[in-house]
């Protein structure tokens, strides 16, 4: 047991069918008149977005500033804009309809209203700020990976270096988080599998860095489970709304997880590979979760081990000798990684994902500079780095 | 009394692990390479507790200098308490460790911290013994030198006014 642990999850979830029907009511709890909505052009163009603007105008919600030019990767001159604009429009709280740079954005805009700043680069920190005005602040997650809508972090690019800033503050999590299956059920098939690995490589992460806790824990064993279960149905058949419901559980949970215990090296290359070489998040996780875990490995055996049967079930895990579980943990995420590759071609390597070689010591430099490294459960310097990325090549 | 001893203490290590840092800055070649990728006038404060000892440290010139105050830091560490801090200097918990329980909070920017736990964790190197370090480091850090020529040369420059 830790000797010493903290734990908070402040997000209310409104779960299930309909659930985005009661988005305007809890609105109105939260004493929200003019609401801004913020999403991105893709979900505006295939009409997402506009599914939870007439959910909150049936309930008599109309969002009184909409803003959907939020980048892939956000920046922080993004954030400042928005802030901008809804201070400008008289908005009065913020709603969130998307995938985790959407969320992340809105989380960004959040603390720079909520500290009445003009820049969120003079708030960063970790656990830094004072709780600062209360801004209503509810999200719609679109995809089933991320788990931004339970995370006290938000993740956004500075333009400037190309790094992919963290700003770490319990203020950040939202009110509440909407999760309806209906949300993800236009996700493409490849994305629904590399954002479930990504909800994957939040959970195992979370279960076995130096930040692990018992409460942690206990929502990553079951989201691994839920996403084994799940991902590949989710991703052969994307209008299996039980699937979908089940996925979008599992990456909430790994959210709750991996906010109460950080990540590890994974998401610190992973996020140095989103700066540098514009690997998508949840690919580049896809791609470097088995090479990091065998890295880790000679330090986590009994860690992976104990998650093996949340992967595999516990009788095929009982019938494998206790000193190859760990390895046995391993190969499961490589299968289970081969298999979405084959359901809807999931790209595997570095390589495939268009990395270049030539990129990989400035993606070490910015990999060891990333706070996620500190609690790795083993230490990285760059050579090793570059060795994780070879071998994932 | 036993929070002013702990506050010594802490005060007391401060100013080695500032003067290990310069020594190792020309005896360890990753605390060169760190230092020297480091942009000018760079600055860490670290706070340990309320009314505890503080450490102000720049980077200018070359050279790591301990001042007696910083405005602006660009990272300014804040360890929760006294307790906290009096554990980490005397080699009973990480950086790693303290972040892992929540034990400061920073303004700034995180890459600085990285760099920055990168230095203390070579500095523990050196000033602790191997069956302190097992237990408060990820990973030992290789020594480029022997520990005691980091401690002679410490000693040197506290009784030479070095740091002043």
């Amino acid at each position: 047991m830790n000797k010493y642990f903290e734990f908070q999850n402040v997000v209310k979830l409104l779960c299930g069918e309909s659930a985005l029907e009661r988005l305007a009511n809890e609105l109105e709890h939260l004493g929200s008149k003019a609401p801004m909505l913020l999403s991105d052009a893709v979900l505006a163009k295939i009409g997402t977005m506009q599914q939870v603007v007439d959910a909150m105008e049936a309930e008599g919600c109309k969002p009184a500033c909409t803003y959907t030019d939020i980048p892939v990767d956000s920046s922080l001159k993004v954030v400042n804009e928005i802030a901008a604009l809804y201070r400008s429009s008289g908005c009065d709280a913020l709603v969130a309809v998307g995938g985790g740079s959407v969320i992340d954005t809105a989380k960004g805009v959040r603390l720079v209203l909520s500290q009445n700043a003009d820049d969120i680069l003079a708030i960063g920190g970790v656990e830094n700020l004072v709780r600062g005005t209360h801004i209503p602040f509810v999200v719609v997650p679109t995809t089933s990976g991320t788990g931004s809508e339970c995370t006290g972090v938000a993740v956004i690019r500075n333009d400037e270096n190309g790094v992919k800033m963290e700003f770490l503050s319990p203020f950040v999590q939202p009110d509440a988080a909407v999760i309806d299956p209906r949300m993800t059920l236009g996700l493409p098939p490849k994305a629904t599998a590399s954002t479930g690995f990504d909800a994957m490589v939040h959970a195992i992460e979370a279960c076995t860095c130096l930040q692990a806790n018992p409460m942690s824990t206990a929502y990553g064993t079951t989201a691994i489970k839920l996403i084994c279960e799940n991902v590949e149905e989710a991703t052969r058949n994307g209008s299996n709304k039980k699937a979908r419901y089940a996925m979008a559980v599992a990456s909430t949970m790994a959210g709750v997880s991996f906010s109460n215990s950080m990540v590890g090296a994974v998401h610190a290359i992973g996020h140095a590979l989103g700066g540098v070489c514009h690997v998508p998040h949840a690919v580049a996780m896809t791609i470097l979760l088995p090479h990091v875990m065998r890295f880790n490995l000679e330090r986590c055996k009994d860690s992976y081990a104990a998650l093996l049967p949340w992967m595999i079930g516990m009788d095929a895990a009982m019938a494998i000798p206790a000193e190859k579980r760990g390895e046995a943990a391993i190969e499961a995420v490589a299968a289970l990684s081969s298999r979405l590759n084959a359901i809807c071609g999931l790209p595997l390597t570095l390589r495939e994902a268009g990395v270049k070689q030539e990129d990989f010591a400035k993606v070490a430099e910015f990999a060891v500079n990333d706070g996620a490294l500190i609690v790795n459960p083993r230490a990285a310097d760059e050579a090793q780095v570059i060795e994780i990325l070879n071998a994932a090549y | 009394m036993k929070l002013a001893l702990q506050k010594l203490t802490v005060g007391i290590v401060l100013r080695v692990v500032h003067a290990a840092l310069v020594e190792l800055y020309a005896l360890d070649s990753r605390v060169r390479d760190e230092f020297n990728r480091m942009p000018e006038g760079m600055s860490y404060a670290l706070q340990t507790g309320f009314n505890a000892p503080q450490l102000f440290v720049q980077w200018k010139d070359g050279k790591l200098h301990n001042l007696k105050h910083l405005d602006k830091p660009v990272c300014a560490l804040r360890l929760k308490s006294t307790g906290i801090s009096f554990r980490m200097f005397t080699g009973q918990m990480g950086l790693a460790q303290a972040y892992a329980q929540h034990a400061f909070s920073m303004q700034g920017e995180i890459a600085d911290v990285m760099k920055l736990a990168r230095l203390v964790n070579l500095v523990e190197g050196y000033l602790f013994p191997k069956f302190i370090t097992k237990h408060i480091l990820t990973d030992i850090p290789a020594l480029q030198v022997n520990p005691l020529r980091v401690y002679g040369r410490v000693l040197c420059g506290f009784l030479t006014g070095r740091y002043n």
